[in-house]
């Protein structure tokens, strides 16, 4: 399948189907939002769009990685998805597909494309943010397989998540990134606890997770014991790259929305013209790093700049729709009023979650420019 | 032109900076030799993309001075490669240099020294009418001064003057197109001279020692060194896509986005080499003052992103996306 033939398809498609699966107008909360992301991916899955850019081992159709990509911008740029709850799927399956047992990968990553499960990525804990290499959930052989007790947070989606990838201590604290194990944990294993927290933005999308003695059979390891640095090392790129070109057409969409509905005078011109240059800028690089997956390259440091673009061009757009929108967005409480505010204050979080913009400038620094460790 | 050639290209561009670079300042003339020699004014009609961005990216990164911009923009203007270099308009500016009055032609722009040896430049001339065209001039009827300025580096020749109209040879002149590629060239040239002060800032940053230790261990240099970085990869996507898409809003953008690098990379760098970065016997100097230089040339960041926020609040509508 070449990619302009899954364009126009795809394309056509969508214009005959999209109205079933639109959003309300207004609101919508993330309970509804998640069941609505089901359903549009069963749809796309059963039409075969979904399956494009996987390998045939896992259930999918094979292609190139740029189909892909190209799905989750068409279902954000036409507001069916929202990208941060569709884009797991490009994180998580990736790293499913290259560690898991292959019988495993092939029995569970259809449920994902397909929108039946949601999956969860346990890496945070309260004493681990920034340094991964901390991390303190401890992993231990029993009988039947590991036994697992600690804490995980920040959890995106764990509350709704039928399945983990999960980020282990299976060696001693000072092994640091030496002694983590990843495996991949069915949360409904008991003694598993996952609390949504509340947030700023008023929709529950993390969570923190805890594990009380939880049993994760061994078959369910991905990788070797103590590789589970280089699992999460090589998923991070995964979150910088198809992600993002996702996050790149929602922006592209609300930038287009600020100029519609922003009134005369209200907004600065050179921010106006700022704004379109950081994002349209991010865009590019987000282009290329499509093409270098697509062409087999693997991605490390150099998406961390991706990363920080991502993060300065979601603020700047909601910054300008903070200061197009500003009565709307402080004092009023109808739906679109709700969800300008909402998204304007999750964009607080853009510089933060993900590896927050001063760690990858660390990452720029050390591995990009070559100045060596920092102590 | 296959990766090899462009390797090979590319090298022989960089050794004929280097050899006409000396104690006694850069040889535009030599250089501009050079590429002569090197067939690459041939290769920009062939070859646009490839030849334009890697001899800009070089001569920014190794701070040369040559007329090649002038011949870019002369070959973009009238569609010939072998056309006289082009007077460019005053700084800051992107109408046409030149426009008609009466029978005469009132010329008020930019050459440079190597430019006015040739004895004919290209003179872009926007019409009464609101269209453009070019027009061949002889050098000896323009009045001539050279500038010193803040970048006398940049060997520019302000050229101003009435030459007759009906002795110009007239031709059409595509002016747009030719603002659209002058701005790409600049664009990598201001890339190019950001990577030169972010190599050196670098290197410096990695051998001086202060409390024990060499300063590219603290955090809030490497900070300033990785915005460099940043915002030159951010310019230099922008370049690739308005090379990709052909519009003039995407080189406009990518052309204020490499101004902005080179205005960052300017201000972190000369932070990070801090004393003797202001020293002229360092160097660093002739690159900052590039980078003022070329920031203006056919609009500065600052214009150009101000004229695109202008055009968007008016049309509500924003530029058309580059495909995947």
């Amino acid at each position: 399948m070449e990619l302009s033939e899954f364009k126009a398809g795809l394309d056509a498609w969508l214009d005959e189907n999209e109205s079933a699966l639109a959003p309300p107008e207004g609101i919508e909360h993330l309970d509804q939002q998640m069941v609505r992301l089901s359903k549009v991916k069963a749809a796309v899955y059963d039409a075969g769009w979904m399956r494009w850019g996987w390998p045939e081992a896992v259930g999918g159709l094979g292609g190139s990685t740029l189909l892909r990509a190209y799905l989750g911008a068409a279902l954000t740029e036409r507001g069916l998805v929202e990208p941060g709850i569709y884009s797991m799927t490009e994180v998580l399956a990736p790293t499913m597909i290259d560690y898991a047992d292959p019988a495993l990968a092939a029995e569970m990553v259809p449920r994902l494309l397909r929108g039946d499960e949601t999956w969860c990525q346990g890496f945070s804990e309260p004493d681990t943010g920034s340094n991964l290499g901390s991390l303190a959930c401890r992993a231990v052989r029993g009988p039947d397989g590991w036994v697992v007790n600690g804490q995980k947070v920040w959890t995106s989606l764990a509350h709704y998540a039928q399945r983990c990838v999960l980020l282990t201590r299976t060696g001693t604290l000072e092994s640091a990134h030496r002694g983590i194990t990843a495996m991949f944990v069915d949360m409904d294993t008991p003694g598993i606890t996952a609390r949504p927290i509340e947030s700023m933005h008023g929709h529950p999308e993390f969570a923190e997770v805890f594990f009380e003695d939880v049993v994760v059979p061994f078959e369910r390891t991905l990788g070797q014991e103590g590789q589970g640095w280089s699992v999460a090392m090589d998923l991070l790129p995964f979150e910088r790259s198809t992600a993002l070109w996702h996050r790149a057409a929602f922006l592209h969409h609300r930038l287009q929305q600020v100029l519609d509905v922003a009134p005369d005078g209200a907004l600065d011109p050179a921010k106006v013209g700022e704004v379109t240059q950081l994002l349209y800028a991010f865009r590019a690089r987000s282009r290329g790093t499509q093409w270098r997956l697509h062409r087999g390259e693997t991605l490390a440091a150099e998406t961390s700049i991706d990363k920080v673009l991502v993060a300065a061009a979601e603020q700047a757009v909601f910054d300008l729709a903070e200061e197009a929108l500003a009565e709307k967005i402080i004092l009023e409480d109808d739906g679109p009023a709700e969800r300008w505010r909402s998204e304007f204050l999750y964009s607080r979080a853009a510089t933060i979650y993900g590896g927050s913009s001063e760690i990858q400038r660390n990452i720029i620094a050390r591995r990009l420019l070559d100045l060596g460790n920092d102590r | 032109m296959d990766a090899e050639d462009l390797e090979l290209f590319s090298r022989s561009i960089r050794h004929a900076a280097e050899a006409a670079g000396g104690s006694s300042g850069f040889d535009a003339g030599a250089f501009d030799a050079s590429l002569a020699d090197l067939g690459w004014h041939d290769a920009v009609a062939d070859f646009p993309r490839e030849s334009i961005s890697t001899l800009f990216s070089i001569q920014g990164e190794t701070n040369a001075t040559s007329s090649a911009l002038h011949r870019v923009v002369a070959w973009a203007l009238t569609g010939s490669p072998s056309a006289p270099g082009a007077i460019l308009p005053r700084l800051g500016s992107w109408q046409p240099p030149a426009r008609e009055a009466g029978d005469q032609v009132q010329v008020n722009g930019l050459a440079n020294t190597a430019l006015v040896e040739a004895g004919e430049v290209t003179v872009p001339v926007a019409t009464a009418g609101g269209a453009n065209r070019s027009a061949t001039v002889t050098v000896g009827d323009l009045q001539l001064s050279p500038v010193k300025g803040l970048d006398a580096g940049a060997a520019l020749v302000r050229a101003t003057g009435s030459v007759p109209g009906t002795d110009a040879k007239s031709n059409e002149g595509d002016w747009a197109n030719a603002v659209r590629i002058g701005r790409l060239a600049v664009g990598h040239e201001l890339v190019g001279a950001s990577r030169g002060v972010l190599a050196q800032a670098r290197e410096h940053a990695l051998e001086r020692i202060q409390f024990g230790q060499p300063i590219a261990r603290f955090q809030a240099v490497r900070h300033k060194l990785a915005e460099i970085l940043i915002a030159i990869e951010t310019a230099d996507a922008l370049l690739d896509a308005a090379w990709l898409d052909g519009t003039d809003v995407t080189a406009s953008m990518a052309k204020a986005a490499a101004g902005r690098a080179g205005r960052l990379a300017a201000r972190n760098g000369q932070q990070v080499l801090a004393g003797i970065g202001f020293t002229e016997e360092h160097g660093v100097h002739r690159w900052i003052r590039r980078i003022l230089l070329l920031d203006e040339v056919l609009g500065s960041s600052r214009t150009l992103t101000k004229d695109l926020g202008s055009n968007l609040l008016a049309s509500r509508q924003l530029p058309p996306l580059l495909p995947l």
